[in-house]
Parts: structure tokens; C-alpha cells; sequence
């Protein structure tokens, strides 16, 4: 019996994302191995070498320092999500009142235009130096994560419709009701957004940050001992780890982000 | 129809008692008690808003607009004013204007007396994009007026239910908005509107995004509710056909500045007859007058 594929079949296009899904990883972990062998440098170990650094990891922790690879994930978690929640509590009542009042917004522009294009990265040597080596990562956590969520923000405030605050008006709303009743939740999926983008920001920014901690450890501090040290499959048995959190992060936010829209009625 | 029917229509006939509940309940919150107190002395046939020597202009950089210039008119309570006029001459202005969403330059407008000053729940208004908060539920869309007033939840949930019920959603009450169709979307908006007990409703081109099927389904359902529901009410349309199956009298318009150009009597009884002689004639007539007023410059 020849197999047909119908897409109107939830279990068939189920099996085919997994199949190219399958496929792609075949096509990826293939080349990369390719590469390790044409370039014969330790510096690209081929995928083997690295599965074996990564069980090891898994099961011995750091063999340097002797601390296990959860203390390592607990401590960059720990200073990502203090740093969003940070970038958070400032972005968002920030991001309402430049949105809501135009002298505001216009004075703080100039000010935002010249910050914004700098790198979050840029400001890692600084913030450790300067602060400390435990709150410095927290702190570019922090810069990569605000900007992306008070852009979205006040853009959300900007953009809500005239119309709802006008029926809202009709209907005896006071300002205060018309900000908590219909500006709140039609910029919720702008917040929403702006924490998706803001997210990924600034799981980069924690890993890089760690390159300059040594004291605070973390993934981003594994991977540079291991580098350093020569040892390229540990390095890479890192970054592995690091890409897996930062889909499972950006994974989570996509989750939030369609279940808000969904729950408030409007696509951004 | 009939031409030669001696006997005036009784004025404002297809409306019943309003519903007596209603007005119960909403005696008890001491904010609506208080507005239909004041104005419970108005009764139908009486002037309930007065509009005069109204006066709107925008500034633009380079110059000054004059939307409305010395707009006056009378609205009694219980009666359904249609306001038609070329389009672009300022018959939303003149709605939003009551509303309280634009501040007039000059005039006055006055309800039971009183100059209107902002927008306020003493008039409702229904928008031609419905303009419903797509975050709230049929049900909660209809209770957000109630919400505001501070009514207690009882009594909101069941005036609400009630009004759902008058405009045939009853099924779709807990649905979101992005699953309603356009009509269904309108009867939520007037449901919304009628629920708070304006003294007057401004309907802005409310079936003007729809499509002509649902429209004139509309235009009879709204009468139906009317039978039921005591509304002064403001529509403002494009559709001469609308406004003389709906509405007790027609405002015609000039072209902007928007000036009365004259009131239209609309003598039939309702429910109204579109392939009627008179109603066909009428509407020619007056369809040649906003064609005449178009190319006017």
C-alpha cells in the first residue's frame, strides 16, 4: 500500500514536521562533521568527541573546579531572569508614561536614540568593573532586555485605537478607567512582544557577560575555561547547552505571547 | 402607505412603555438615579436636546476649516433624527461634537437644559466600526457602561443578559468579538449603548460597513428594538433609503460648512414600505436636492 499524505490529517502533518525536522538535523550534524574532518584542527572537534564531553559533563560537572553543571545553569538562570525582571519592572511603567504623555516621550528620545544602538555587551566590561562581578551580568541582562520591551511598550500605548478610548468616553469612563479598563489591555500584547524579543536579547547577553565573570561562574564561564584551556570539546558541549536553554527561553515566551494575544483578541 | 390617509400619524407610535424593570434597577445606583431624576420631568414629544448656532473649526497650519457653521436643531425626547448630507460636509463632526469628543468653537448644545460639557454616559453612541474591546466578551462588552457607573455585579450581569437577549445574541454572549460577524458585532455595539440608558443615542453610519443585506436586516431590527426600549436617537447616514425607513424627521445638510439646509417631515407609519410610490418619490426628490448641493461649488 502506497502511504498518502493528507494535510488535513493533524497526525500527518505532525509526522512530516518531524520527519524534516529529523532530516535537518541529519543534514546539520553531517556537515559538521565534514568540517571537523577537512579542517583537522582540535579547535572543531566532530560531533562524537563533543556528545562525549557533553555526557560527561552531564555526569562529573566542571572537572577544574569540580562544580556540577546544575550550579552552572542555576547561577546564569538566576541572574537572567533577575535581569528581566528588572528590565520589567522599569520598562513597562516607564513604557506606559512616555506613551501616554508626548512632551515625555519627545524628552526622553534624544536620550534613547543615542543609548539604544549601543551593544548590551559593550557595557559587560564596565558594569563588572565598576558595580561588581555579581550584580554586573544581572545589569546587561538588564540593558539588552529594556530597550527591545520599552520600544514595544510605548509603541503599544501609541498605537491603541482612538476609537476604544472614544466609545469608552461615551460610556462615562473617567481617564483613570479608560487607562486601567482599555489602554492596559490593548497594549498587553505589545508588552507580550517586546518580553519575546527581549528574551532572546538577553540570553545572548547573560553568556557573554560570564565570559568577563569568573568569580559569579556560570555556563558562559564554562565555556570560556574550557576554551582557554584548550579543551574545544567541553567548549562545545557548552555551547550546546546554551542553545538548548535559549530555545526552551524563547520557547516559553512564544507560548505566553500567543496565549496573551489570543486571551486579549488582537495580533501583533 | 396610503396618500390619501387624513388621520396624522401619532407621533412616535412604535414605541411601547419602556420597560419598567429596567428603570428599577436602575433607580437603585445613586449616579443614574440622579440623571433620571433630572430629566424624568422631559416627557415624549418634549424638547430633549437643543443644539444652537453650533460652530466648529479645525486650525491646520495653513488655515482654518469651518466643518459646522450656525447648526440649530431640536430634538424631542422619544424621537429618531437622521442627519444626510453630501459626504465630507461634517455630519460626523456634528455627532462627535454632541458626544463631547470635539469641543464645539461656538454655540451651544444642551440636554434637558443643561450645557453638555465632555463626553458623558447621558449619551450613548454607536460607532460605524463598532469600535468594541476585543479583550472583553459579548457580555462583558455590554457591561463596561454598568462597570463604569460602579453597578453592583447582580444587577450588571442581569441588564446585560436582557439587552443581549433584546438584540437576539443570547447564544453568542460568552463568544469574543473576532468571532462575530459585522451585524452581530453592531447588535453588540447597541446592546451596549442601549443597556446604560442614554438620554440620547448618536448612531454614527452604524450599518455603513455593512453589506446591504445585513443592512436593511439591521435597519429592522433596530425598529424592533425601539418597540421595546424608549431611545431618543441621532443617525447620522449616507443612505437616503435609511434615513426614510427609519427615522420620525431627515436633517438635510449643504455642503461644508455643514448648515441646515431644511428638516424633512417623514409622515408614515411604520413599519415602512421601500417600494412604495411615496417613498420612492421622496427619495428621488431628495437624492436630487444632495446631487443638486454636490455640484454646487
Amino acid at each position: 500500500m502506497i502511504f498518502k499524505y493528507d494535510k488535513h490529517n493533524k497526525y500527518h502533518r505532525f509526522a512530516r514536521t518531524l520527519l524534516i525536522t529529523a532530516v535537518s538535523f541529519v543534514i546539520f550534524v553531517t556537515v559538521w562533521w565534514e568540517l571537523s574532518v577537512l579542517a583537522n584542527t582540535p579547535a572543531i572537534p566532530n560531533p562524537l568527541q563533543t556528545i562525549d564531553a557533553l555526557i560527561n559533563l552531564i555526569h562529573k560537572g566542571d572537572t577544574f573546579t569540580g562544580v556540577s553543571l546544575g550550579t552552572y545553569i542555576r547561577s546564569s538562570m538566576t541572574t537572567f531572569i533577575k535581569g528581566f525582571l528588572m528590565a520589567l519592572a522599569v520598562a513597562l511603567p516607564l513604557g506606559l508614561l512616555l506613551g501616554n504623555f508626548k512632551t515625555l516621550n519627545e524628552l526622553a528620545t534624544p536620550i534613547l536614540e543615542i543609548m539604544r544602538p549601543i551593544a548590551p555587551i559593550a557595557w559587560a566590561p564596565i558594569f563588572m568593573l565598576a558595580v561588581n562581578f555579581r550584580t554586573g551580568p544581572m545589569l546587561v541582562v538588564f540593558v539588552g532586555i529594556f530597550f527591545p520591551l520599552l520600544t514595544n511598550i510605548t509603541f503599544g500605548v501609541k498605537k491603541i485605537d482612538p476609537l476604544l478610548v472614544d466609545a469608552a468616553k461615551t460610556l462615562g469612563a473617567s481617564q483613570s478607567q479608560i487607562f486601567m479598563k482599555v489602554l492596559l489591555p490593548s497594549t498587553i500584547p505589545y508588552v507580550m512582544n517586546g518580553i519575546k524579543i527581549g528574551l532572546g536579547i538577553g540570553w545572548m547577553c547573560i553568556v557573554a557577560a560570564e565570559l568577563y565573570a569568573p568569580p559569579l561562574g556560570g555556563i558562559g564561564f564554562y565555556l570560556a575555561e574550557q576554551a582557554t584551556a584548550g579543551y574545544w570539546p567541553g567548549a562545545y558541549a557548552a555551547i550546546v547547552i546554551i542553545a538548548v536553554l535559549g530555545l526552551l527561553t524563547t520557547g516559553v515566551a512564544d507560548y505566553i505571547h500567543r496565549f496573551a494575544s489570543k486571551r486579549v483578541g488582537v495580533e501583533v | 402607505m396610503n396618500k390619501d390617509e387624513s388621520t396624522p400619524r401619532k407621533m412616535f407610535d412604535f414605541r411601547k412603555k419602556p420597560m419598567q424593570s429596567a428603570d428599577d434597577a436602575a433607580a437603585k445606583n445613586p449616579k443614574t438615579e440622579r440623571r433620571e431624576k433630572f430629566y424624568a420631568d422631559i416627557r415624549e414629544g418634549e424638547t430633549l436636546l437643543d443644539i444652537t448656532d453650533l460652530r466648529i473649526v479645525f486650525k491646520t497650519d495653513e488655515k482654518e476649516i469651518v466643518a459646522v457653521d450656525s447648526f440649530t436643531l431640536s430634538v424631542k425626547k422619544g424621537e429618531l433624527i437622521s442627519i444626510i448630507g453630501p459626504s465630507g460636509c461634517g455630519k460626523t463632526t456634528i455627532l462627535r461634537a454632541i458626544a463631547g469628543l470635539i469641543e464645539p468653537t461656538g454655540g451651544s448644545i444642551r440636554i434637558g437644559g443643561n450645557e453638555c460639557k465632555g463626553p458623558g454616559s447621558d449619551r450613548g453612541m454607536i460607532f460605524q466600526d463598532f469600535a468594541l474591546f476585543p479583550w472583553r466578551t459579548v457580555r462583558k462588552n455590554v457591561e463596561f457602561g454598568m462597570e463604569i457607573a460602579g453597578i453592583p455585579k447582580e444587577e450588571r450581569s442581569e441588564r446585560a443578559e436582557r439587552y443581549i437577549k433584546l438584540v437576539g445574541l443570547d447564544k453568542f454572549k460568552d463568544a469574543r468579538v473576532h468571532e462575530l460577524s459585522g451585524g452581530m458585532k453592531q447588535r453588540v455595539g447597541i446592546a451596549r449603548a442601549f443597556v446604560n440608558h442614554p438620554e440620547v443615542t448618536l448612531m454614527d453610519e452604524p450599518f455603513g460597513a455593512l453589506d446591504a443585506q445585513t443592512r436593511n436586516i439591521m435597519q429592522a431590527q433596530l425598529l424592533r428594538i425601539l418597540q421595546n426600549t424608549e431611545q431618543t436617537i441621532i443617525f447620522v447616514t449616507h443612505s437616503v433609503d435609511e434615513a426614510l425607513f427609519l427615522s420620525d424627521r431627515v436633517v438635510m445638510l449643504t455642503k461644508r460648512p455643514a448648515r441646515i439646509n431644511r428638516i424633512i417631515e417623514v409622515p408614515w407609519p411604520r413599519p415602512r414600505d421601500r417600494s412604495d410610490h411615496d417613498f420612492v418619490e421622496m427619495r428621488k426628490a431628495i437624492l436630487d436636492e444632495l446631487e443638486k448641493e454636490n455640484v454646487m461649488n
